[in-house]
């Protein structure tokens, strides 16, 4: 169990280390599992269907076999199509790009944390005390000395007998003064000198959760935090977003995960994960909101609703929406890459293959290997049933998709012995898939069914019987019905 | 990125289960519907906020099961219950019946290339009519079974008929032998006579635009796509594939599979369309072998569809499918045409040239 709550709320350094794609931004728990996603998705020779290591192989490829030019990456993000930059894996990613995306996980993290901390009441795991660790106090050799006097001269004043003992505030804060270094667990400094672009981000950050969650863990807690905190604290806070996290997304960089944690934001702390703003939630990736219950006592209070609308003027959900993801979603890749993203196919899906695939089952999809990713990812093994609706376009190999195949062959061997042919198709279906048919009358088609209904029925002039005449005696009366 | 009107309905539907769909060659708004309610509707389907114009309705003696436009877009021809082929005048309403068969006509094709007017019965006959000669009558050939869906193109007539044959005719040598045996029954040997390579009966037939081959469906959702040219290598590229079929709710593992009633080719792209008992039409591209979309879930069984001349459109008829072991049908208030407004590349796919 613990284990496992670890895997819902991975550490950033987890995060960091996820091997990603270059063009669609997904993470991956393997770099192996991140190839062969690059090789189905981006480098798939949409003629052949053969995959390529490369862009620039399936550009070679496609120019040498098929006589075309490749113009972009498919399935990737608008900013990522082009062919110049030559990705394997994690190879090549340019180092600006690398950066931002370091960038992008590590506010994400952080403000899901915040988040999570905010709608559980809980402080953070490990020592990260809510946050007040967050930014590595620097003391001057000056101040180590003056607390050291200080101290000393406490220790002094409990030797010698004094009443005040341990439960002095200053006995209580100096933990809290003293152990930056230990809180730090976490890899934030590190993050923090590595990225030194985003130092801006992180300071603000940190005041922020500063400013939130110092007030709960001050001795005396009198009455509702909310009333509690006057409003200039709150100006970090109200400062950050707006410098962190607008930028990133108007660069359209952000993917599932913190955008995810983002509009958790925006509603009601008690949010549950799947419905963070339609968004998938794919656990291993970044951590969802928890699942842990709410303590409305401490945590629901700790930012009352106005508060909250107040510190996230910064991103606004309607500017969020038009220059962040749920613009790219329409692109077929995306929503195919997350497929729980089903709530614009409850309209009508425009896109060919994916969706609806992928929520009916695997086993139709044309193209599995996502599903096994996300299978992978979640453990399960994949089942090697999938059987594709439709080859993936082998023209030349059309003997060897699973369906034409045997259905080719049969005919030409069973003749039109029904019984046996049904003994056939019933073999057959219990080897793919037990079917259950709507209709399976081998002799009348459905509308004959229907003629022959009282309802439908025609009695042709002069006649007594139903117009449906069974063809043996037709002869007979053909040429009856003269108009 | 879609526009919210991509479909509508048209408000004025047949009373019961559509049998058949056709849009007029000449305008991609004029639509003829034929219904088991024993009327052939034709509609306007140009105001879409009104959901289409109901410019008149013809009455038949008995359900219509096909209707198909003839040389203009004010001639139809309709096949019915009441064993009877008629020529309508859209009009003037006023009917003609060009012959008779010995049971109910469940096809009628025209071919505007050989002015052939081809009706299949279930009394296992074809009738052709050479309408460039009134004087003639017409000519009718035996099928060896019951035909249950025609298509052709420019020059190519494909019945499908039971026990999985299918029976491919060259118009022009019918045409020649409509003209040279004048009313007499002929025992025309077809071009090619085929197997389905599906395993259940057909459902529909329906030839490529570009006369190269077809496709045909059956009743246990399947569709299979092939080529005229009997070559070896030609025969080698056609194909079979699952469609129209979702997992049981109640059986695990379990697939429920609806027939497929309704294909149509686009006209100008190789894809083609195909509707099914579980009411959901699919794009696909025959030449790719891949699908290019599928739609949403229409209230009920897709009974027939049709594009437009021009490839804008495509009419879908939905009524409730028959089932097995169903005593009893309706389709009244439950039957409804769609149409869907198609973006310039909606139905084009990636392989599509």
């Amino acid at each position: 169990m613990v284990g496992k709550k670890k895997r819902n709320h991975p550490d950033v350094e987890e995060l960091l280390a996820r091997p990603w794609c270059y063009y669609c931004e997904r993470d991956f728990d393997d770099l192996k599992i991140l190839i062969s996603h690059q090789k189905a998705k981006h480098f798939k020779c949409e003629r052949c269907g053969r995959r390529l290591n490369t862009a620039g192989g399936l550009s070679v490829h496609m120019n040498q076999v098929h006589k075309e030019t490749l113009t972009s990456v498919d399935n990737s993000l608008p900013n990522r199509q082009g062919l110049e930059v030559e990705i394997f894996g994690m190879e090549g990613i340019p180092e600006d790009v690398a950066q931002a995306h370091n960038q992008r996980i590590i506010t994400g993290f952080y403000q899901q944390e915040a988040d999570r901390q905010r709608a559980t009441g809980n402080p953070g795991p490990g020592g990260q005390v809510g946050g007040q660790s967050k930014k590595p106090k620097f003391e001057s050799p000056a101040e180590l000395k003056k607390r050291l006097a200080e101290h000393k001269a406490r220790k002094a004043e409990q030797a010698a007998g004094g009443s005040s003992g341990d439960n002095t505030p200053g006995g209580q804060n100096s933990p809290l003064g003293q152990s930056p270094a230990s809180f730090n667990a976490s890899p934030y400094p590190p993050a923090q000198n590595g990225y030194g672009a985003q130092q801006d981000t992180v300071a603000g950050y940190g005041s922020f959760a500063q400013g939130q969650y110092q007030p709960p863990y001050q001795p005396p807690f009198s009455g509702p935090p909310g009333s509690s905190f006057p409003p200039p604290q709150y100006q970090p806070g109200q400062s950050f977003p707006p410098g962190g996290f607008q930028q990133g997304f108007q660069q359209g960089q952000f993917r599932a995960g913190s955008p995810g944690g983002f509009s958790g934001y925006q509603g009601p702390p008690s949010h549950t994960p799947p419905q963070h703003g339609g968004l998938p939630n794919r656990p291993p990736s970044l951590p969802a909101a928890p699942g842990l219950p709410q303590r409305p006592s401490f945590g629901a209070p700790a930012v009352a609703p106005h508060q909250m609308q107040q510190m996230h003027q910064g991103p606004p959900q309607g500017g969020w929406q038009s220059n962040g993801w749920n613009g790219q979603n329409q692109n077929s890749a995306m929503s195919s890459a997350y497929p729980p993203h089903t709530q614009g196919y409850g309209d009508y899906s425009t896109n060919a293959s994916s969706v609806d695939d992928l929520v009916s089952g695997a086993a139709r999809e044309a193209d599995d290997i996502d599903e096994i990713i996300r299978m992978a990812e979640a453990g399960i093994k994949p089942p090697k049933k999938g059987e594709p609706t439709l080859a993936p376009a082998q023209a030349t190999e059309a003997s060897a998709t699973p369906t034409p195949a045997p259905d080719a062959v049969k005919t030409e061997v069973e003749k039109t012995d029904t019984p046996e042919k049904l003994e056939q198709a019933e073999k057959k279906s219990k080897k793919e898939k037990a079917t259950k048919m709507i209709y399976s009358d081998a002799e009348f088609s459905p509308e004959e069914r229907m003629a022959k209904m009282p309802r439908y029925a025609f009695v042709p002039d002069g006649k007594t019987e139903t117009a449906l005449v069974d063809t043996t005696t037709l002869p007979g009366v053909a040429g009856t019905v003269d108009a | 990125m879609a526009p919210a009107a991509i479909q509508f309905e048209l408000s004025d539907p047949p009373t019961d289960a559509v049998s058949s769909l056709k849009f007029a060659p000449n305008s991609p708004t004029r639509l003829l519907v034929s219904s088991w309610d024993k009327h052939v509707y034709l509609y306007d389907t140009q105001d879409q906020e009104a959901g289409g114009k109901l410019i008149e309705k013809y009455e038949h003696r008995a359900p219509v099961l096909d209707v198909c436009f003839g040389a203009d877009d004010n001639e139809a021809f309709s096949a019915g219950m009441d064993w009877q082929v008629k020529k309508i005048n859209l009009e003037t309403g006023e009917q003609t019946v060009m012959s008779a068969h010995g049971a109910p006509v469940k096809s009628v094709v025209y071919s505007k290339e050989h002015s052939l007017l081809i009706s299949s019965s279930w009394d296992s006959t074809l009738h052709f009519h050479d309408l460039s000669n009134p004087s003639a009558t017409h000519s009718t050939i035996t099928l060896p079974a019951k035909p249950h869906s025609l298509s052709l193109t420019s020059s190519k007539l494909v019945v499908a008929m039971s026990s999985r044959l299918v029976h491919i005719y060259q118009l022009s040598s019918t045409s020649l032998l409509t003209s040279q045996a004048n009313g007499s029954v002929t025992e025309l040997q077809p071009w090619q006579q085929r197997e389905s390579s599906l395993k259940f009966m057909t459902r529909a037939v329906a030839c490529m635009p570009n006369d190269d081959g077809y496709a045909t469906s059956s009743i246990e959702g399947r569709v299979a796509v092939e080529w005229f040219d009997p070559s070896p290598e030609s025969q080698a590229r056609k194909y079979a594939f699952k469609c129209h079929r979702q997992p049981d709710p109640e059986g695990e593992g379990t697939d429920i599979v609806y027939p497929v009633n309704a294909l149509a080719f686009h006209p100008k792209f190789g894809s083609f369309a195909s509707g099914g008992g579980d009411g959901v039409v699919a794009l696909w591209d025959a030449v790719a072998k891949r699908r290019i979309r599928q739609y949403q879930k229409y209230p009920a069984s897709v009974a027939a569809l049709c594009f437009s001349s021009d490839g804008k459109y495509l009419a879908v008829g939905v009524c409730p499918g028959f089932e097995n072991g169903q005593e009893d049908y309706s389709g009244e208030g439950a039957t409804h045409v769609y149409i869907r407004e198609l973006s310039e590349t909606e139905a084009k796919g990636k392989g599509a040239k």
